[in-house]
């Protein structure tokens, strides 16, 4: 088999119109901020329909020129994704082919949006993030990565080859290298090339993403159950309660993470059950929250109460000593038909949670501070509401807007510490295809071959990326009304 | 004075332009000012008062354009001047003042400082100059010690005060019109009152024209020479304040007066009449007539035809009304004789406060708690009993105890000495949480802010059904539905409202929402706390009615807790005054609001406006404002502001607390004025013989 080259046989004579195309339009942005600077002041005006017109005049002009070269730009990058589906294999070399195997991830990311935009006007703060470009990309992005990860994790779709299977030959070879006769896999390439230990690259990028999708969100859910529980009552009751609680938190957040984690994975430390006793302690918070949240609410129908009380915390009791029993370690008693999971990775989980849950405390503690003025507090304490009531329904729910932002900042900011321990190598396999570890495994041979260091680089700046741009969007959407 | 107008609005329209559609909130206003005169600018929230103030300011943010019209300072066009021109105007020739004052102050600059700096700026004056000039109008606004207010920060002054400073900074630059939004909406009444008797005579001395912008009919009576009303963007009335306020020729401006409670309004003999319905949105507006679906001389075909123009008033100066029917309506016609309803005999007492006494510790340095501890009388020994289906006003201004008392009676705070009696149990020492559910469904309560009475993230149905929940009634939610339902008729919703969000009810419903909350259990007592202060004059009236009403069915014991002489004098069978946590008078409504009075009640009758032309009132201005009840003065709590204290002999107004007198059967105050000195007293409010 020949190499790939980046953009194949389609490639020879749509490179160069592209190139042309994205020069046109840097040139046109680079003139409409010069004209920008002598241009009169925005006035604004209206169309007869009641909507705004666009300004008109030599910045006018070229505004639109910028308009129309980046709607090209746009157009041609789709014939690049779009082309390999009908083009027979390899015509448009490694971006065809790359954009080929993400079909799934596309077709998902069509219809999510398609569905979002036609009822996002029922779909609350949700359906609003349609309304802002920044908040529409950044969920693109990360919505690309969750379905990513999901399709690989789930059926085994997008990855080429077996992301363990090192292929002799292949070590560090370039993006596009053929595979020799008989390789198991779907298709003939490494289509991002081979890292040191001759596996592929592009599969261990696209299966790395599961791991980063599942962990991250479940760990930031984990550290807010921690954050709420505490900073709810830390802010509704004030006095020393608030006191001790803000400065243990203070504490915490003063100890250098990197160190932290350290202290927890070391195997003598380990020994100790250290960290299988905060895992007991820090996930019997979730049990904890969902126990007052449902009987605050339904203490007053005792029959109801139990009703569905019994079975949520069953389950999640259940749940509960699943995670924190671990054959092996300090805490091990239940009995193994009983273990349903043994999570390998409950260290890094730990630590995780741990250093986020202090700032999640704060935050909550603030907005309740504020809320709990509020005459509906007032008025729930007047009907002699129980306290944990009036934090659960009535301050918690209100204080939603905030806490999604910082949920959505939180998850980049966990999706980065796991890349750390990863780089690391803390509490996590030398085989495991996350992206930290693999950047660390590229960065050993980074002067030499640059392909295999980038590519989880990037996979993570660009879900980072969409993270924040979410964040963004939702934080501007939510302060409309 | 010469003829040019010193403000020329002519046929004005501005619009908001948001994403989904074009907002009309000012439409075809017009309206003029000559050197020297106020014109006062009045209509209910969102219909566009303050969108012509700033459009006069031509600082309409980035979505506001004026789509139509002229707006001509001193025969100039504000609209076709250049930014710089504007700015310049701005600075110097037209000065605006907000509701809220601290919006006008920088926090980290000295008062004195800020003031100087516009004289330096605008005009080039020297610094010493300027400190002159910034001296002068401070003693001008009649703050105390002026040097030293210059020297100090604007968070170290209280709220009056700090609205007074925004007003000297306004006359730094002698401006020829000023613009007052709204400017005395945060303030206590009797600070209202010194604030509108400053804006006034600093008119008078400056030859400064105003455009006075309030939603307080009396407030544009006493300090305005002609007004316009506004509804839902248009100007549909104008006049002179005689013209207006006596030969109204608009049914918005008749409706309005109706509603409101003027002396004479009495709830059984002579209600209000609420205005049916509801504003407007500035999309939804009907065809034709504005004003058209909550007018009683609607007719249809006519008034919904299309464009009303503002058409002259024959034989009055420059009277306009925008109504096609004005010219056939009688407008003597009295009143419909609306329902009269029986008053109500009190009950047996259900409520009996003993005594009461409420002080709290506060650590006097925040940083370092412990070593000096404070004491704050929140509540000075309160007595007073309640009957079934009485309604007790408690009038006072901000910080005069009035919620602290509310927080004990409801059990949120428990008394610390004295008791409180319901049904002679006694109450006061127990918090809510080990009151049983019967008490605490007995005693409920009614919040001032409509915007933040009911949580935002759930619906209507679910908060009343929740109260119901907590006070045991029904036995399923089918029944609890059921019964929600029904206090949704009991306050007038419609019942689809039980899905709704409270970002979708406007202030009144949401009002309405809370009462029927309040009323879940049966409550026995309800505590309202400026139940209507909040909303809109044509909303108050039938939310207002809506409690009288609810009380004389379920024979409830109103606890009625404002600052508004005028609503307490219409309602409250009681009156009980509250002044730096004492009780200074207590007596019928009529034995309050007539002499003898304290001289507290005197001040605060002769500080709220009335918007009647008729009314005499006496003019007593109080100097300063409410002592903190964290440093209350010697003696007698009102000493520092009492204007009778020179009638009391030997100082003794400064050295004891006065004892509780009876005056009548049922009628107590709280001074040391003599007998003599108390039968002197005339009357604050005189209705002139029509
Ligand atoms: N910046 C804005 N964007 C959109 N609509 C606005 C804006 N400012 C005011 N409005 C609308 O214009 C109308 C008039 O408002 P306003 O002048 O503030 O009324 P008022 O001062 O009488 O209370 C209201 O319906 C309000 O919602
Ligand atoms: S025009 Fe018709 S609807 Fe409008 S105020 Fe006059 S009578 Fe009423
Ligand atoms: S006791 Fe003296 S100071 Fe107090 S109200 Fe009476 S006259 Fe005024
Ligand atoms: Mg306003």
């Amino acid at each position: 088999m020949e190499p790939l080259t980046w953009t194949g046989a389609v490639g020879a004579f749509l490179n160069p119109i592209f190139a042309i195309i994205v020069g046109l339009f840097v040139i046109a942005l680079i003139v409409q901020l010069v004209l920008g600077l002598f241009a009169p002041a925005m006035t604004l005006q209206a169309n007869p329909d009641g909507t705004l017109a666009g300004r008109g005049g030599a910045l006018g002009a070229t505004e639109t020129a910028g308009k129309y070269l980046f709607l090209a730009v746009i157009a041609l990058i789709l014939v690049y994704v779009i082309a390999p589906l009908i083009l027979p294999y390899g015509m448009v070399g490694i971006i065809g082919e790359m954009s080929q195997r993400f079909l799934p991830v596309w077709i998902a990311l069509i219809v999510t949006f398609t569905l979002s935009i036609i009822y996002r006007r029922k779909l609350g703060l949700y359906g609003k993030l349609f309304d802002s470009t920044v908040g529409m990309i950044g969920f693109g992005i990360v919505m690309f990565w969750v379905f990513t990860a999901v399709f690989v994790g789930l059926f085994d779709w997008i990855a080429t080859h077996d992301y363990l299977t090192q292929v002799s030959g292949l070590k560090n070879k370039t993006p596009g290298v053929p595979v020799p006769e008989g390789t198991v896999g779907d298709i003939p390439h490494y289509l991002l090339g081979g890292d040191n230990l001759a596996r592929d690259i592009f599969s261990r990028v696209v299966s790395g993403s599961t791991f980063v999708i599942a962990i991250a969100p479940l760990a930031t859910i984990f550290a807010f159950m921690v954050g709420i529980t505490l900073g709810l009552p830390a802010g509704y009751y004030g006095g020393l309660l608030d006191t001790v609680l803000s400065f243990l938190a203070n504490l915490i957040l003063a100890f250098p993470v990197i160190l932290l984690f350290y202290l927890l994975v070391t195997p003598e430390i380990v020994q100790t059950g250290i960290p299988s006793y905060m895992a007991a302690f820090l996930f019997v918070f979730p049990l904890v929250f969902f126990g007052v949240l449902l009987n605050s609410r339904y203490y007053t129908q005792p029959a109801k109460r139990t009703a569905i009380l019994v079975p949520v915390l069953g389950i999640l009791g259940w749940l509960y000593l699943s995670i924190i029993n671990q054959k092996g370690t300090v805490i091990d008693f239940l009995p193994a038909w009983m273990d349903l999971f043994d999570i390998t990775i409950l260290v890094v989980f730990v630590s995780v949670v741990f250093v986020n849950a202090p700032t999640v405390f704060r935050i909550v503690r603030g907005l309740t501070l504020d809320l709990r003025t509020r005459d509906y507090v007032a008025a729930a304490q007047t009907r002699g509401e129980g306290a944990w009531y009036i934090m659960l329904w009535e301050i918690l729910p209100n204080a939603r807007g905030p806490l999604i932002v910082d949920f959505c900042l939180r998850i980049g900011y966990t999706t980065i510490l796991l890349g750390t321990l990863g780089f690391f190598g803390l509490g996590l396999s030398s085989e495991s295809p996350d992206w930290g570890s693999t950047i660390n495994e590229g960065r050993k041979l980074l002067l030499i071959f640059v392909h295999p260091a980038l590519p989880p680089a990037v996979a993570l700046l660009s879900l980072v990326l969409g993270l924040n741009l979410l964040a963004d969007g939702l934080r501007e959407e939510s302060l409309k009304d | 004075m010469t003829d040019q107008p010193i403000l020329e609005i002519d046929k004005l329209s501005i619009s908001f332009f948001t994403r989904l559609r074009e907002i009309p909130a000012v439409m075809d206003f017009s309206a003029t000012v000559m050197p020297g005169e106020a014109l006062g600018l009045v209509g209910e929230s969102g219909c566009g008062k303050s969108t012509v103030a700033l459009g006069v300011m031509q600082d309409l943010g980035v979505n506001g354009r004026i789509v139509g019209g002229s707006i001509k300072f001193k025969g100039r066009d504000l609209c076709a001047m250049t930014p710089e021109e504007l700015r310049d105007i701005r600075g110097s020739e037209i000065a605006m003042i907000y509701q809220e004052p601290m919006a006008s102050l920088n926090p980290a600059m000295k008062i004195g400082k800020q003031l100087m700096e516009v004289p330096m700026i605008h005009e080039g004056v020297s610094e010493k100059e300027a400190y002159a000039r910034a001296l002068e109008v401070v003693t001008d606004v009649k703050l105390p010690d002026p040097e030293r207010m210059l020297k100090s920060y604007p968070h170290q002054l209280s709220g009056g005060q700090q609205q007074r400073i925004v007003i000297a900074m306004a006359l730094m630059s002698k401006p020829s019109l000023l613009i007052l939004d709204e400017p005395t909406t945060a303030l206590d009444v009797t600070v209202e009152a010194a604030v509108v008797e400053l804006v006034k005579d600093l008119g008078k001395k400056y030859g400064t024209s105003m455009l006075f912008i309030s939603h307080n009919l009396g407030l544009v009576l006493e300090t305005c020479d002609r007004i316009c009303v506004m509804y839902s963007g248009e100007a549909v009335e104008r006049g002179s304040i005689e013209d207006v306020f006596d030969e109204m020729q608009h049914p918005y401006t008749q409706a309005l007066f109706r509603s409101i409670p003027l002396p004479g309004a009495d709830k059984n003999a002579r209600p209000l009449v609420a205005i049916p319905g509801n504003f407007p949105l500035p999309h939804e507006r009907p065809d034709g007539c504005n004003f058209g679906p909550r007018c009683d001389y609607f007719e249809a075909g006519r008034c919904d035809a299309g464009f009303i123009p503002m058409e002259p008033v024959p034989g009055n100066d420059r009277h306009q009304s925008r109504c096609l029917k004005f010219q056939e309506i009688d407008w003597n016609a009295p009143l419909q004789a609306s329902e009269t309803t029986e008053k109500p005999e009190p009950g047996p007492v259900v409520l009996k406060m003993d005594n009461l006494k409420k002080y709290y510790e506060v650590a006097a340095n925040a940083l370092f708690g412990g070593g000096d501890k404070k004491v704050v009388k929140a509540n000075e020994t309160l007595s007073f009993e309640a009957r079934e289906s009485e309604t007790l006003a408690i009038v006072g201004e901000s910080g005069c105890g009035k919620s602290t008392f509310a927080k004990v009676l409801m059990g949120l705070e428990t008394a610390t000495e004295g008791q409180i009696l319901l049904d002679n149990q006694s109450i006061g020492d127990t918090a809510i949480e080990s009151r049983d559910t019967k008490t605490v469904a007995d005693i409920q309560m009614v919040f001032q802010n409509p915007f933040d009475t009911l949580n935002p993230s759930m619906t209507v149905g679910r908060q009343i059904m929740r109260a119901l929940e907590i006070f045991g009634v029904g036995v399923n939610d089918t029944e609890r539905r059921d019964r929600m339902l029904q206090l949704l008729d009991l306050v007038k919703l419609p019942r689809a409202f039980a899905d709704r969000m409270p970002r979708q009810l406007s202030g009144g419903q949401k009002q309405r929402v809370g009462i029927a909350r309040a009323f879940a259990g049966d409550a026995r007592i309800v505590v309202a706390d400026e139940p209507v202060s909040a909303l809109d004059v044509s909303v108050q009236a039938a939310v207002t009615d809506l409690l009288m009403e609810i009380q004389r069915e379920h024979k409830t014991t109103l606890l009625f807790i404002s600052h508004d002489l005028s609503i307490v004098r219409y309602l409250s069978d009681r009156v009980m005054v509250m002044y730096l946590g004492h009780v200074v008078e207590l007596g019928s409504t009529d034995q309050v609001f007539s002499p003898p009075y304290h001289p507290y009640t005197e001040a605060l009758l002769s500080a709220v406006p009335i918007a009647d032309t008729s009314v005499k009132k006496k003019h007593i201005v109080l100097e300063g404002d409410i002592p903190s009840a964290m440093n209350p003065p010697s003696g007698c709590p009102f000493q520092t502001r009492c204007g009778w204290k020179s009638k009391v002999a030997g100082g003794l107004c400064e050295k004891e607390v006065p004892p509780v007198r009876m005056l009548a059967e049922g009628h107590q105050i709280k001074c040391h004025l003599s007998d003599a000195d108390l039968s002197d007293m005339e009357p604050v409010i005189q209705i002139a013989a029509e």
